[in-house]
C-alpha cells in the first residue's frame, strides 16, 4: 500500500513537473525563438550622429523610392508603435508635439500623439531594419536597439515609397539622440 | 472499528420511502441546476475557443478596438492585402483571403414580422477556405437573395424551426432572402449568422466597402508579416488582430459574465448545503433513540455517525447520477440565446465532475453535523429521548 501512495506521488510530482516544464517552455518562445537566430544589434548603432538629416515630413515630400535617406524623428505615432518581434517602429515628424510636451498634458501613453492625430498621416514614417536579403530582422527593435517609445532616432537608409505616398525607411544604422543635451544637429 | 452493515444504512433510506424521496428530489435539483451552470460556462469558453483558427488573422479598421460591426475598410483592402503579404496560405491558385460585411441587424420572417436581433456576413466564397471548421448540413451555397443559415441562427433570431427551414423567407435590410441551406461550424460562434452573397449584402445596404478581411497564413507567414504590413501602410488605416486573439479578447469580456454564473452555482451549492442540513437534522432527530440503542448494544458512536453519513451520502450520489443523466439527455446541447449570438450549454466531462462532486459534498457535508450531533449526545437521554 505504502509502495503504491510513493507511486502514485511520484508520477503526479512528475506530470506536475511536466506541466510545469512546458509552460515555462512556451513563455520563453515568446521572447526567444531558437530557430531564429541571434542578432547582434550592436552593428544597427551608429556611434555618431549622421550629417544632414532631414525630418519625416521632409522626407515624405521629396524622397524618392530606393534613394539614400538620412531621417530624424520620435518613436511613436500609435498606441503600439512596434512591430512585435521584428526590428520596425514608426516614427512621427519631431516638430510634433506629443502629449508630454504639453505642459498639464496627463496622457497615459503620450507617444500616440493623440493632441495631433490629424497631422500623422503625413508625419509619419515606417522604419524598419532588414538584412542583406532585404527582409525583416525577426528580433524586436526593443531588445535589439535598447528603444523606447518617444526616444529621437536618427536612422540611415533606403527609402521605399508606394503611390499612396508612405514612407518606409529600409534602415541600416540608428542613431539615438540624447535630447537632454542641446542638439548641434539640424533638423 | 465495528461498523453498523451496509444494508442497515440501506434499509433505512427504505424505511422512510418519502423522506428519502423528497431529499433525492432536492439533492438532484441542486444538482442539475449546478450542472445547467457550469455547462453553461462551458459552452460558452467553448465557442469562443474553438472559433479561433491560430493561423487566420483579422485585418480590420484601426481604432476599432474589437468591434468588427463598426469597422469599415475600402474593398480593395482584400485584393492588396493578399497580394502584398509573401506566405498567405494558397490552394490552386487562390488565395486564403475573405473579405467580409458584417453586422448585426433586425432579421423578420415577413416585413411585418416581429424582428430578432441577428448577426449577418456578407462573404464569398473565399470564406470557405478561412473558414474552413465550417460544413454545409442541409441545401446549398447562396445564390442571389438567398441566405444560408448557422444551425444556431433560429435559436438567435428567436424564431421557430418551422420559420426556418430551407425555402422560408427572412427579410432584412429592407429586402426578401431565401433560406437557402444550413451550415455547421464545429461548435464556433459562426453557427449563430446569417450568411449570403458580400455583394448582395452590399447591394441591399448600399455600401461599398467591406468590414474586414480574414486571411489564413501558410506555414511561411506569420501574424507579424501580417501587423507589419498594416503598420507601413498608413494610408489604408487597418489595424490585425490573429484570430485567436480576437477570441481570447472576447473571453475576457465576458469574465465578469462567467464570474457571474460561478457565483450563482456557489449560491445554488450553499443553498443545497442548507437544505440537505435541515432535511439531515430532520432525519437523525427522528432516530435519536434508535442510536442511542445501537451504542447500548455496542456499536461505537463513530459507527453511528458513519453509517449517517454513509446514507446522506448514498442519497448524494444517486442525486448527482440522476441529475447527470438528466443534464446529459436532455441538457447537453440545448441552445442559449447571447448578446454575441448562439451557444450550446456544454455537460462535459469537467461540468460532471463539478456536478458530481457537489452532490457528495452535500451528501458528507448535510450528513456530518446531524451526525456529530448524535455523538455529543448522552446514551441515557437519547433513550429517553421521544
Amino acid at each position: 500500500m505504502k509502495t503504491q501512495v510513493t507511486l502514485a506521488a511520484t508520477l503526479a510530482g512528475l506530470l506536475l513537473a511536466a506541466g510545469c516544464s512546458q509552460e515555462s517552455s512556451t513563455a520563453t518562445s515568446l521572447t526567444t525563438d531558437p530557430a531564429v537566430p541571434v542578432i547582434d544589434g550592436s552593428k544597427y548603432l551608429l556611434s555618431e550622429e549622421p550629417a544632414d538629416a532631414t525630418t519625416v515630413i521632409e522626407a515624405r515630400e521629396k524622397s524618392e523610392d530606393g534613394a539614400d535617406v538620412v531621417l530624424v524623428g520620435r518613436i511613436g505615432g500609435s498606441v503600439n508603435p512596434w512591430v512585435e518581434g521584428r526590428a520596425a517602429f514608426s516614427i512621427v515628424d519631431p516638430t510634433l508635439k506629443a502629449c508630454s510636451d504639453i505642459p498639464g498634458d496627463e496622457c497615459k501613453k503620450p507617444w500616440d500623439y493623440c493632441c495631433e492625430t490629424h497631422k500623422l498621416p503625413t508625419s509619419t514614417a515606417f522604419v524598419k531594419f532588414v538584412d542583406e536579403d532585404g527582409r525583416p530582422l525577426q528580433t524586436d527593435a526593443r531588445e535589439l536597439l535598447s528603444l523606447k517609445e518617444l526616444q529621437t532616432v536618427v536612422v540611415r537608409g533606403k527609402a521605399k515609397r508606394d503611390e499612396a505616398g508612405n514612407l518606409t525607411v529600409l534602415a541600416s544604422g540608428l542613431f539615438v539622440r540624447d535630447t537632454s543635451k542641446p542638439s548641434t544637429s539640424q533638423q | 472499528m465495528a461498523l453498523l452493515p451496509w444494508e442497515y444504512g440501506i434499509r433505512n433510506l427504505l424505511r422512510r420511502p418519502l423522506r428519502s424521496g423528497l431529499t433525492l428530489l432536492g439533492l438532484t435539483t441542486v444538482v442539475l441546476l449546478v450542472l445547467v451552470v457550469v455547462g453553461f460556462i462551458r459552452g460558452l469558453e467553448r465557442a469562443l475557443a474553438v472559433s479561433g483558427n491560430p493561423q487566420t488573422v483579422i485585418v480590420f479598421s484601426l481604432g476599432m478596438g474589437e468591434n468588427l460591426e463598426y469597422s469599415s475598410v475600402p474593398m480593395r483592402t482584400s485584393d492588396l492585402v493578399a497580394a502584398s503579404i509573401v506566405g498567405v496560405q494558397e490552394q490552386y491558385g487562390k488565395k486564403f483571403a475573405s473579405p467580409e460585411l458584417y453586422l448585426g441587424t433586425q432579421i423578420r420572417t415577413s416585413r411585418e414580422g416581429a424582428p430578432g436581433m441577428g448577426l449577418v456576413r456578407g462573404v464569398t466564397p473565399s470564406a470557405l477556405l478561412v473558414h474552413s471548421q465550417i460544413e454545409i448540413i442541409e441545401g446549398d451555397w447562396p445564390q442571389s437573395n438567398e441566405v444560408i443559415i448557422g444551425r444556431l441562427a433560429t435559436t438567435k433570431l428567436g424564431m421557430s424551426q418551422q420559420q426556418t427551414r430551407i425555402g422560408q423567407p427572412l427579410w432584412l435590410e429592407g429586402r426578401e432572402w431565401r433560406i437557402s441551406g444550413v451550415f455547421s461550424a464545429a461548435g464556433a460562434v459562426f453557427e449563430s449568422e446569417v450568411w449570403c452573397r458580400l455583394d448582395d449584402l452590399q447591394q441591399a445596404m448600399k455600401r461599398q466597402d467591406l468590414s474586414l478581411v480574414a486571411l489564413t497564413l501558410g506555414p511561411d507567414a506569420e501574424f507579424q508579416d501580417v501587423n507589419q504590413f498594416c503598420k507601413e501602410r498608413l494610408d489604408l488605416e487597418l489595424q490585425a488582430v490573429s484570430q485567436v486573439d480576437y477570441f481570447e479578447t472576447l473571453q475576457k469580456d465576458y469574465k465578469p459574465v462567467r464570474l457571474l454564473a460561478w457565483l450563482v452555482a456557489f449560491l445554488i451549492f450553499a443553498a443545497g448545503v442548507f437544505a440537505g442540513l435541515n432535511t439531515m437534522y430532520g432525519a437523525v432527530v427522528g432516530r435519536v433513540r434508535e442510536l442511542a440503542t445501537l451504542q447500548t448494544i455496542g456499536f461505537p458512536r463513530r459507527a453511528a455517525v458513519a453509517s449517517i453519513v454513509q446514507e446522506g451520502t448514498i442519497l448524494a450520489v444517486t442525486a448527482s447520477l440522476i441529475a447527470s443523466a438528466i443534464a446529459l439527455f436532455i441538457v447537453n446541447g440545448s441552445a442559449v440565446r447571447f448578446t454575441m449570438g448562439a451557444f450550446e450549454l456544454r455537460v462535459d466531462s469537467v461540468s460532471l465532475l463539478y456536478g458530481c462532486g457537489t452532490g457528495l459534498a452535500l451528501g458528507i457535508l448535510g450528513s456530518l453535523p446531524p451526525a456529530v450531533r448524535v455523538l455529543r449526545l448522552p446514551v441515557v437521554d437519547g433513550l429517553k429521548a421521544v
